[in-house]
């Protein structure tokens, strides 16, 4: 007997598609709470650190205080790389979702 | 006069380009197939042309002004409030298919009920950030104009609503990516022009030294036609109408007519600004008043979770093809909103050196507006003044009609319109909803002249990251949210939230800090408690609804050919 094809099991919502799906939402989340810390991790210490660490005010860069270019200059390309690496991560984890239950082409 | 030339511009050139939408979105058999055919770059610069409004526009830099570098916590929230939207909500609820909030409340949790009340939250936000787009249509025409404040209110209103109510802004793409491009040039190219034309940063010593604001070298001559309770930080002659007066350091005074600051003097600054030396007003986060560690926290909570449930934001994620392309299109978002926010902050600088007289009055929401002719008189200057507004109307008009879009598709198709059957009933309820719509927030906006445009935003942000956030992380996420849970948790965040600011308004600044900050900004205290409610109330009820055919629709990727399967997607 032939196993029935993994997305039939998917459309059919039965254990074994579940199995896959759950896998599959797991790995997404991971992903993305991984990507939320990495990041969260700046955004969340950066007011303490710009609090806290003595000194941070008398530091001037091109006649600015570095706090002021941080928040205002440094934050945003942070943003933009964990945005760009988490999309990769992201459709190549959608990628090896569907070479493992295989798309209508593989008929 | 050149100002005038250059909003009028930028208005006809919105009613123009939304009648022509109307003619492309009729000749395209269907809108959904068009839709398709936009790219992510023109989609990002859509979703970040309605996304950038009154408050970024004008109100960061006025706050940036007034409280100082903790101001600049803002920016970073808004862009950040995309990131949390990429990571968790993006692609699967486009997969999903719901493209409002109450849509997909009803869809996932196969209840009308928790579409009735999503509606209503909808439309609270979306009144409630209405009015601050109008409120700086008012002060921006006043302040190019001298026309009085209700008229820009007015011209704004009607505008927008006639446009919505005609059909013209809704799926408009390129409209609303014209009006980015319009937003970040008209605050860019002033803002570096200017700082080439002073040669850098004047008046290093107020901005980032020992010394408080100060009248320039040339003295300050400010009229103030309604009375004004100002408090004087240092002791400084000055004349009121020809009399000369003498006040301490430290004494209130109420102040009427032209007040003659002489060269040098230190600048009396309006009740409710504290007077702040260079080194303080540039410090992010201080112990105390409008820059504690507690308000920062607050605020960046609100800002990251609060973007996902503007009402304006997810529906135009509708554009998108599929999940990979929302995806994409939400990381170019990031890009966008960090290319428009690095400027902001140089009105914040430039005004604090150069037109300290809005420190007198109060009003440091013009700031952007008042720098170019300030820093340089003339031609150069007029043409800048008139760019920035330019770029300001356009900034109030995108977002004010994404929002009615909104507000006026909650209110007739949500509310009262599912009776109506046939579609020109329907888009007769529409056009209703949306005059209707908009005389709400206009009057409040009447009201709400004395009011800081950030706080109203705030508010909004804070309601949207107690009520929609939850409801969308947990929702899409989450297999065991039920519909009480969903209700319960949005109901308990909304009301403490709202609870929250409006004690912080009756009781006013003697609250003491933590408190303090808190009833300002309550996003650290309702978030978290509208997540607990949500997860707890689920968790005790039955586990009912099989989520798993959603789960499947929220998750499974593009290209598997569930659809021939007798899966079906949800399709509107």
């Amino acid at each position: 007997m032939r196993a029935r094809p993994a997305r039939e099991e998917l459309a059919e919502t039965t254990a074994v598609g579940e199995i896959y799906l759950r896998r599959l939402i797991r790995a997404q989340l991971s992903l993305s709470l991984t990507a939320l810390l990495s990041f969260g991790g700046v955004f969340a210490g950066l007011p303490l650190a710009l609090w806290l660490a003595p000194g941070v005010d008398d530091i001037v860069i091109f006649g600015v205080p570095l706090p002021l270019l941080v928040l205002c200059v440094a934050v945003f390309p942070i943003l933009i790389a964990v945005g760009l690496l988490y999309e990769r991560r992201a459709n190549a984890l959608d990628e090896a979702f569907r070479e493992l239950v295989g798309g209508p082409e593989d008929r | 006069m050149t100002a005038i030339i250059a909003v009028s511009a930028v208005a006809l050139a919105t009613i123009g380009l939304g009648a022509w939408g109307v003619r492309l979105a009729r000749t395209t058999s269907d809108l959904f197939v068009a839709s398709r055919a936009v790219t992510p770059w023109w989609n990002a610069a859509a979703i970040s042309g309605e996304y950038l409004s009154a408050a970024s526009f004008l109100g960061i830099a006025g706050l940036h002004m007034r409280i100082g570098a903790a101001a600049l916590w803002l920016p970073l929230g808004f862009t950040a409030g995309y990131l949390a939207l990429l990571l968790f909500v993006a692609a699967p609820l486009r997969r999903y298919g719901s493209y409002t909030i109450p849509d997909f409340a009803e869809a996932r949790l196969t209840s009308a009920h928790i579409r009735t009340l999503a509606a209503v939250i909808v439309l609270a936000i979306g009144a409630m950030y209405l009015v601050p787009q109008l409120k700086g249509a008012g002060l921006t025409l006043g302040e190019v104009t001298g026309a009085p404040y209700w008229l820009g209110i007015a011209i704004v209103a009607a505008i927008v609503a006639g446009n919505v109510g005609l059909g013209g802004m809704r799926g408009i793409t390129y409209v609303q990516a014209f009006q980015y491009w319009v937003k970040t040039f008209a605050i860019a190219v002033p803002a570096c022009i200017l700082l080439i034309h002073l040669g850098g940063l004047p008046e290093r010593a107020a901005l980032f030294g020992r010394e408080l604001p100060t009248a320039g070298a040339s003295g300050l001559v400010v009229q103030l036609d309604d009375s004004q309770r100002v408090e004087f930080p240092r002791a400084t002659s000055y004349t009121l109408d020809g009399r000369l007066q003498r006040a301490r350091a430290g004494e209130k005074r109420e102040l009427q007519g032209r007040l003659v600051l002489p060269p040098g003097a230190t600048v009396p600054v309006a009740d409710g600004t504290t007077a702040k030396s260079g080194a303080e007003w540039t410090e992010p986060v201080s112990p105390g008043g409008d820059a504690s560690p507690v308000f920062v926290y607050s605020l960046l909570i609100a800002t990251f979770l609060g973007t996902m449930g503007l009402p304006h934001i997810l529906v135009r994620f509708y554009t998108n093809p599929d999940g990979p392309a929302a995806r994409r299109t939400t990381v170019r978002v990031l890009g966008m909103l960090g290319l428009f926010y690095l400027f902001p902050a140089v009105y914040g600088l430039l005004g604090r050196a150069l037109v300290p007289e809005l420190y007198v009055t109060g009003a440091t929401d013009v700031v952007v507006l008042r720098l170019p002719e300030a820093a340089w008189p003339g031609t150069g200057g007029e043409l800048l003044g008139a760019l920035v507004a330019a770029g300001a109307f356009a900034a109030f008009m995108s977002t004010a009609s994404g929002l009615l879009v909104s507000v006026a598709g909650t209110l007739s198709f949500d509310l009262w319109g599912r009776r109506e059957r046939t579609a020109v009933q329907r888009r007769r309820a529409f056009r209703v909803a949306a005059l209707g719509g908009m005389v709400v927030p206009a009057v409040l906006a009447l009201g709400a002249r004395g009011l800081d445009i950030s706080l109203l935003v705030g508010w909004a942000f804070a309601v949207a990251a107690s009520t929609f956030c939850p409801l969308l992380l947990l929702g899409i996420w989450w297999t065991r949210l039920t519909t009480s849970g969903a209700a319960a948790g949005m109901v308990a965040g909304g009301l403490v939230a709202t609870g929250c600011i409006l004690c912080g308004l009756a009781v006013g600044d003697g609250s003491g800090e933590v408190l303090g900050s808190l009833l300002a900004q309550p996003a650290a205290l309702s978030v978290p408690l509208a997540f607990a409610t949500m997860v707890g109330v689920s968790l005790r009820g039955r586990r009912r609804v099989d989520s798993r055919a959603q789960m499947l629709a929220l998750h499974g990727p593009e290209g598997l050919g569930l659809e021939e399967l007798g899966f079906g997607r949800r399709v509107t």
